[in-house]
């Protein structure tokens, strides 16, 4: 192993953070238990090891990428198991580092004000009280898989684990706009949370959508998460959820929302976050000076789950393969399969529809064209007509990548 | 094959009309914030068949540094407060311009309490930690030159 992982693994571990390994297994990065305490993101030029974390509240085996404030990733092999991804496993990202760690939810309240009839302060168990509604949908990082983005960006590196789905059961924003009457003249709604800047003066995180997109009965405040309430690391009490739009969307923590009768120019929206206006979001890189805009809806991407990059298995005339898919802000029509580098292509079995805006199980018989390494790939098409391209993106901060990916074995 | 998976739920439906909505007062500057309470928090509220139980963690402290290095002393002293070095320690192999206009973001956009001063330091640090990457083996190779301990010196 490069010597400059192992230092990262120890700089990033420390010793309380490997919860369950203990304490004097530390150690263990020099010798051959490494394997076990360590994921290998396998990043081009690296930095790639990771190690993996049980310590902290709410959350199991998570690939650690900071502790603070947390930046923990989804190990590949726990979206093999279902379409959902249990609350224990789904990833975590913040921005900044004053997150509370106490939530009285009796005293809980959701501001709704600017240009409205009437402001409005909501406590929990009013929101609980509204008309429900319950949707399956994908929550995935702008910058999920910048970690494989050549040439490399800065930013979060993240492999393909900083998504997740989940059953969302929460109330319409729509019908708290309407409680709080939407004045003529209004354009868009901004999100605010209870987690704040280190510094004064610091850019607060904040997140907003237009005004009819805010109010078209899709986007929701969620309070429970596949069946229980989020933990606090994924947003406790509620949360903003924007079906078919990135996650920096999702305000966590949500305690604000305030209507404006203009853009928002705050720095998360007028400045972070922003794609080049091109198709597939895609540049030259290095390239500067196009015109950006704020990222906004998901595009469709799809995984191997069923094996992992490298790994060895028997060699057979065809083997099973399966994985999960995403269709973006529509739903999965199709998923193809190749063993061949993408000449070949065969047609892979849907699992059940949960939703257009939900991860979706595909399962395929592929042929193996010889013994030896192999690359295997696949290839979703959203029911919008929008297929996966076979070549990468570029783009400065890393957003978006969604090309068809490839999954390497061994077939002895 | 496109059918929402959304709907209204059969349960703890009232009417919007039902709701009793407390108005605040004039319209202030920002919302006052919910302060984190130190006593163990009472138990929750609960309507509609779904219970939301106040919640009180703890999270992981973070004391990692920087690994030694020509300047480390600098950038241990101004770049872990907001967040963990390994949010520097994990990035790729960045060249001295691209460490430079990170510096320059923390200090200009998320107002890094950095004196200009050290700013070439903590470049020169991220630099030359950065143009290690990616020479793993032509390193074990040169037998433990560097200036970064090695591996098997780190432990917990
Ligand atoms: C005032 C708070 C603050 C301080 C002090 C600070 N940073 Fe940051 N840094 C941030 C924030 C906020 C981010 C974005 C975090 C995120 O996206 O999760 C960030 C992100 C980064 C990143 C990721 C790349 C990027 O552009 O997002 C690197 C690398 C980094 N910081 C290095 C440093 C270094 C080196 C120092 C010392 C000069 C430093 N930081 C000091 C707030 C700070």
């Amino acid at each position: 192993m490069d010597r400059f992982d192992t230092l990262l693994a120890h700089a990033t571990s420390r010793r309380r953070l490997l919860g369950g390994i203990g304490i004097g297994s530390a150690a263990a990065f020099a010798g051959p238990g490494l394997a076990e305490t360590l994921a290998n993101l396998a990043l081009p030029g690296g930095p790639s090891e990771r190690p993996i974390t049980n310590a902290f509240p709410g959350k199991g085996s998570m690939i650690l990428q900071r502790i603070h404030p947390p930046l923990l990733e989804t190990p590949i092999e726990v979206f093999d198991q279902d379409v959902f991804t249990p609350n224990d496993r789904f990833f975590v990202r913040w921005h900044w580092a004053e997150i509370p760690t106490s939530i009285d939810a009796t005293t809980y309240r959701l501001t709704v004000r600017g240009h409205v009839a009437r402001q409005l302060s909501i406590s929990l168990e009013e929101l609980l009280r509204l008309p429900r509604v319950e949707m399956a949908a994908v929550n995935q990082c702008s910058g999920n898989s910048r970690g494989l983005f050549e040439p490399r960006v800065p930013g979060a590196q993240w492999r393909h684990g900083a998504m997740g789905n989940a059953k969302w059961l929460g109330v319409r924003l729509r019908d708290l706009l309407d409680l709080a009457g939407i004045k003529p003249g209004a354009v868009t709604v901004r999100f605010g949370a209870l987690d704040q800047p280190v510094v004064a003066g610091a850019p607060d995180f904040g997140k907003s959508l237009g005004i009819d997109h805010a109010r078209d009965g899709d986007v929701m405040i969620a309070f429970g998460m596949n069946g229980e309430q989020l933990p606090l690391l994924n947003g406790f009490p509620i949360r903003l959820i924007v079906p078919g739009w990135y996650s920096t969307y999702w305000v966590k923590m949500l305690n604000d929302i305030e209507v404006l009768p203009g853009p928002d120019d705050e720095y998360w929206m007028a400045k972070a976050y922003k794609v080049p206006a091109t198709p597939g979001a895609n540049v030259a890189p290095g390239a500067k000076n196009y015109p950006a805009v704020p990222i906004s809806r998901m595009v469709p991407r799809s995984w191997i789950t069923s094996l992992s990059e490298d790994q060895t298995i028997a060699f057979e005339a065809a083997i099973p393969l399966g994985g999960i898919a995403m269709g973006g802000d529509a739903g999965v029509a199709r998923v193809d399969v190749s063993a061949d580098g993408g000449h070949t292509w065969y047609k892979s079995v849907l699992g059940p529809d949960q939703g257009k805006y939900s991860f979706r199980r595909w399962d395929a018989r592929v042929p193996l064209p010889r013994r030896g390494r192999v690359a295997l790939m696949s290839r979703c098409t959203s029911t919008s007509g929008v297929t996966q391209p076979m070549k990468p993106i570029w783009n400065p901060g890393g957003f978006m990548r969604a090309n068809v990916e490839t999954t390497h074995i061994i077939a002895a | 094959m496109t059918t929402p998976s959304f709907g209204t739920l059969s349960f703890g439906i009232v009417g919007l009309a039902a709701l009793v909505l407390v108005a605040i007062g004039p319209p202030g500057p920002r919302p006052v914030r919910t302060d984190p309470v130190a006593a163990s928090p009472p138990p929750g509220v609960s309507a509609g068949g779904f219970t939301i139980s106040s919640t009180s963690v703890d999270l992981p402290i973070d004391d990692g540094v920087y690994p030694d290095g020509p300047h480390a002393d600098v950038i241990n002293a101004n770049c872990t407060s907001c967040h963990s070095a390994s949010m520097a320690l994990t990035q790729p192999r960045l060249s001295a311009e691209q460490w430079m206009a990170i510096v320059k973001k923390m200090r200009e956009t998320y107002k890094a309490p950095v004196v200009e001063t050290d700013v070439p330091a903590i470049a020169a640090y991220l630099t030359a930690m950065s143009g290690r990457l990616g020479r793993g083996s032509l390193d074990d190779a040169s037998g433990h030159t560097s200036s970064q301990p090695a591996g098997k010196d780190v432990t917990g």
